[in-house]
């Protein structure tokens, strides 16, 4: 296998068990700090796919910014296990146990599907229908051109989602 | 499957060199600290420990791993250690993507002074900026400590904000550099009359400059805005319950962190590696010493901004919590904003001529 | 140029209406209801405007696009948002932030017009979340409740749950088809097995903000918790807006893909009424019942859309006009009576004709129109609803729909007679209605009784849907 595969092997299964972590974790700031991990393997995916601004990106906003709110909300709330609520009952955690099932054969059946998805071209696998393997697009430059060229319209658009969020946050959190 | 060896062995000794490099300068920095102090006081500073007291720190390092390792019972074992590690990982970090110099050759290879020449270099560093809020937020909430846990929270708090405003700042001045990579950057600089010096990034953007340093305050925990770990406000602060090697890990990653600041500083606004009135181009055939000299230009500059960072703290009083928080985003961000449009339109005057 | 602007000249009028407000903020000291004043007015000329210089077309490359259907829904949603509005009045007379009430309440109606006008599928999921943010910040509106704040709290999560879901549908489309612009996936859609999972994912967000079963939980809470204002535009308007890009998707984009969602449609809505009528008949709060009373309601439209013609699509479009007249007439009266008394539940209103007749028959017609009893426009509504459905030829569907409807009598006019029947020893005191509260309950009888006798609203809406 070469460097490539081996890392991504190891990423998918950092990603996976950081994730499973953070919902089995008893305390609440472990689990933050399995999603930081998370963020971290996804971050590595994006570096695998020459996505570079991405990557760092979801660094800084993801892990470093929004992470750290949920960190001072846990902080502040100080929750532990005598305030949690009764556990489930059992028929509930079978019937999810059983949903979860069904919706693992029904990913499994659509994801092999995908075989058609892939392209033999001299030897090497290419995707029919999106760019891979040719990672010009995720430079800082082409990004930003691209984004502010042909994606200018839902980019104002986020930003007046900003503008409206904030205000509403300031609203509910003003103190008078 | 083949890996280049030499390659990781290259990046291997660059990397031991520089993390013992920084290892040291946070050492000589706590003496420094102390002598400046003194100075700036009208005495005289530790002279005890050898000449001018020069294996001061040495002693300091002792007694820190001579002392008692207590950890409280009833906080979380492993938070607690995972906090000053943190801190120090992320303050180490920032150091990966900086241009130590030019590149020297060995044996017949090219080696770049710089550990990784990514070309998102600058956003590098704010993501690990970012990253080193949570050592110190863990520290605190691992402490099982009300007091530390606010002050904890407070230095989280101050943290993220003037992370806001030093982007904001450097993004006027990635407007006239055009590249993200730090070594573009200086090399963009390098490239100014009189031997590089007019091509400084502080002679273009003096308010970008000023605005980065102010946040680079900030995000150090320095005086005028170290309310975090001030002794007389929350007792001390986070690394209150934190004593021998561990607290020896918060402290030296303040210092690694105001080291790293003031390299940063010095490469994106002063030129880096650039030895000022000396046109390095002229002087190729020098090899390794023309390396050499740049080494020893951006030690200088960062040993003067090291002495800024000492010199204001004695000089300027603390700022009190929401004083800080008003500077931060009351006035550095519309100031950061602000300058960010002048140069925009003025970058896009000068192009359209 | 100006045929740029005026291509976009409904979401370039609420823009303008949004800095208006701003800079009427930010202006000197306003008492409430010179605000209040101001802003109708301004809601009123929005929505006469959009009557005028229509035209169609593309813009932004294809990010954009519009036709005169299109310009149809946006005037019944800023017709509904005007109506609310004046219905808030008493409400917000005495509210601290009026200001950030509207500027909020009106960046969710730009977010519904850019996700109706989207022709790409990242204009649509950002227009979604536009359409979602600022709501869940308005649902907490009732500042000293704690049920307000657990509202908006249950309605951010739920709402970022589904938006998940909904993304990954779309990244999986975009992977299997490689493009988001909607006039070019139909051709690249070959119904393979990613496709259908990608398409269920989008269908779990869609029927989340249109409250569908089994994506129906945060409904009932979020509908009591918030204020009653914000429980109606959340009703009628914000259901409205993603009932109008259902349609609109299912019918153009993934027309291939008629098979699958057709057998979805089947089975959603018979969930969706039956449990819908089901919990309704047990509910004492009356925004709590009006909340259920919506789910069937909703469970009546997916009927209609499952019959995939244009007979479909006009029926919907023809429903969610006479349902925002009923509901919205519903909900004034219970807006005018939480804001002067408090009182919320269904048995506070035994004895209501007593005391205040007017609004006791405005009342009474609204639930009438809600169940479907003739003349009012909601017998008409479901009528064609139940024709577009009965398309297929799925007599089973129709059936049940129609035992439903019998079902759903009972409840509604359970209240009916909970109003002119039953006792009360503590009736609900004579309520003084402003002048523009009553203009818009007036404005809602109105339409409720004209939109199903004046056959002209139905025919232009036939007209407009004629490419589906």
């Amino acid at each position: 296998m070469s460097l490539v595969e081996i890392i991504f092997w190891f990423l998918s299964g950092l990603a996976l068990i950081s994730a499973i972590m953070v919902l089995l974790s008893k305390n609440p700031v472990h689990s933050v700090l399995w999603l930081i991990a998370v963020f971290f393997a996804i971050s590595g995916h994006y570096i695998l796919l020459n996505a570079q601004f991405l990557a760092i990106v979801n660094l800084i906003v993801y892990a470093g910014a929004i992470m750290v709110l949920f960190l001072f909300v846990i902080m502040l709330m100080n929750q532990n296990a005598e305030t949690e609520p009764r556990s489930k009952s059992t028929w509930i955690k079978l019937a999810g146990a059983i949903a979860g099932g069904c919706l693992l054969i029904v990913v499994v059946a659509a994801v092999r599907d995908s075989e058609n998805l892939i392209q033999n071209i001299g030897g090497k696998a290419y995707a029919k229908t999106a760019v891979t393997t040719h990672g010009e697009i995720g430079l800082i430059e082409n990004l930003g051109r691209v984004l502010f060229t042909q994606y200018v319209v839902p980019f104002e658009i986020s930003s007046v989602l900003f503008l409206s969020a904030m205000v509403g946050a300031v609203v509910i959190g003003k103190k008078d | 499957m083949n890996i280049d060896w030499i390659l990781v062995l290259e990046k291997f000794i660059l990397i031991a060199v520089v993390v013992f490099a920084s290892l040291g300068i946070a050492m000589y920095e706590t003496w420094g600290e102390r002598k400046i102090a003194a100075i700036l006081q009208d005495r005289r500073g530790p002279n005890r420990a050898g000449p001018f007291g020069l294996f001061q720190p040495l002693a300091d390092g002792l007694k820190l791993f001579m002392k008692e390792e207590i950890i409280p019972n009833s906080s979380n074992k492993f938070l607690f250690v995972l906090g000053p590690s943190l801190a120090m990982m992320a303050a180490m970090m920032t150091s990966a993507v900086i241009p130590w110099g030019g590149t020297i050759t060995v044996f017949d290879r090219q080696v770049s002074l710089q550990i990784a020449d990514v070309n998102i270099g600058v956003l590098y560093i704010f993501a690990v900026v970012s990253l080193g809020v949570y050592g110190i937020m863990i520290g605190g909430w691992a402490s099982n400590n009300k007091f530390s846990l606010m002050a904890a929270l407070r230095a989280a708090s101050q943290a993220i904000s003037y992370e806001l405003a030093m982007g904001l700042s450097l993004i006027a001045l990635l407007f006239m550099s055009g590249s993200l990579s730090m070594r573009q950057i200086v090399e963009n600089q390098m490239a100014g009359d009189w031997g590089g010096f007019l091509g400084w990034n502080f002679l273009y953007q003096p308010l970008g400059f000023l605005i980065f340093l102010v946040a680079a305050f900030a995000e150090c925990n320095r005086t005028p805005f170290d309310l975090p770990e001030a002794e007389n406000e929350l007792n001390f602060g986070y690394h209150q319950e934190y004593s021998s090697m561990k607290l020896g890990f918060y402290l030296f990653a303040e210092y690694i962190n105001m080291f790293i600041s003031s390299v940063i500083m010095a490469t994106l606004f002063f030129g880096g590696y650039d030895m000022p009135f000396f046109n390095e181009a002229a002087h190729a055939d020098w090899g390794n010493w023309l390396a050499l000299i740049g080494t020893v230009a951006l030690m200088a500059k960062v040993l003067f901004f090291i002495f800024l960072f000492m010199w204001v703290r004695w000089t300027i009083p603390r700022f009190r919590y929401d004083q800080l928080m008003d500077l931060g985003w009351k006035k550095l961000v519309p100031l950061a904003l602000a300058n960010m449009l002048i140069t925009g339109a003025v970058v896009l005057w000068l192009e359209s001529k | 140029m100006l045929n740029a602007l005026l291509l976009m000249k409904q979401e370039l009028a609420v823009v303008a209406i949004i800095f208006i407000l701003l800079i009427l903020k930010l202006g000197k000291d306003r008492s409430n209801v010179t605000f209040l004043n101001i802003v109708n007015t301004l809601l009123l000329l929005n929505v006469v405007a959009g009557f005028f210089w229509n035209s169609e077309g593309v813009l932004f490359n294809e990010m954009f696009r519009t036709n005169p259907l299109m310009i149809l829904e946006k005037n019944i949603l800023s017709l509904g948002t005007l109506i609310i509005s004046m219905q808030s009045y008493s409400w917000l007379k005495t509210h601290k932030h009026v200001p950030e009430f509207y500027i909020l309440l009106l960046s969710t109606l730009l977010g519904m017009f850019f996700m109706i006008s989207g022709g790409n599928l990242l204009m649509f999921y950002l227009g979604l979340e536009l359409s979602t943010i600022p709501l869940a910040a308005v649902a907490n509106f009732d500042l000293t409740k704690r049920q307000s704040s657990e509202a908006a709290m249950k309605l951010i999560i739920s709402s970022a749950f589904s938006s998940g879901l909904l993304l990954f549908g779309m990244s999986m489309l975009y992977g299997t088809t490689g493009t988001l612009i909607f006039s070019q996936l139909p051709a690249a859609l070959n119904g393979s097995d990613l496709q259908i999972f990608a398409f269920v994912l989008l269908m779990a967000g869609f029927a989340f903000k249109i409250s569908v079963v089994p994506f129906h939980l945060w409904t009932a809470d979020v509908y009591e918790g918030a204020p009653v204002a914000v429980t109606s535009y959340l009703s009628v308007i914000s259901k409205g807006a993603v009932l109008f890009v259902f349609v609109s998707v299912l019918y153009t984009v993934f027309k291939p893909l008629a098979g699958a969602w057709y057998n979805m449609l089947f089975l959603l809505s018979l969930l969706t009424i039956i449990i819908g009528n089901l919990f309704a008949l047990r509910q004492d709060n009356f925004k709590r019942f009006l909340a259920f009373s919506s789910i069937a309601q909703v469970g009546f439209i997916l009927i209609g859309i499952s019959g995939s013609s244009q007979l479909g699509s006009t029926s919907v479009i023809y429903f969610v006009l006479i349902y925002i007249f009923s509901n919205l007439a519903a909900f004034g009266v219970v807006i005018l009576v939480s804001a002067i008394t408090g009182k919320e539940s269904i048995s506070d209103y035994k004895g209501f004709y007593k005391t205040n007749p007017v609004l006791a028959w405005i009342l009474t017609i609204a639930l009438f129109s809600l169940a479907g009893v003739p003349p009012t426009a909601g017998f008409f509504g479901k009528f064609f609803l139940l024709m577009a459905g009965a398309a297929k030829a799925n007599w089973m569907l129709i059936t049940i729909a129609a035992l439903n409807m019998v079902i759903s009598f009972y409840y509604y006019l359970r209240v009916v007679k909970a109003i002119f029947m039953d006792k009360n020893e503590q009736p609900i005191e004579r309520v003084a209605m402003p002048l523009m509260p009553r203009l818009a309950l007036y404005v809602c009888i109105i339409g409720i009784i004209a939109t199903g006798l004046v056959s002209y609203v139905y025919d232009y809406i036939h007209s407009l849907t004629a490419p589906f």
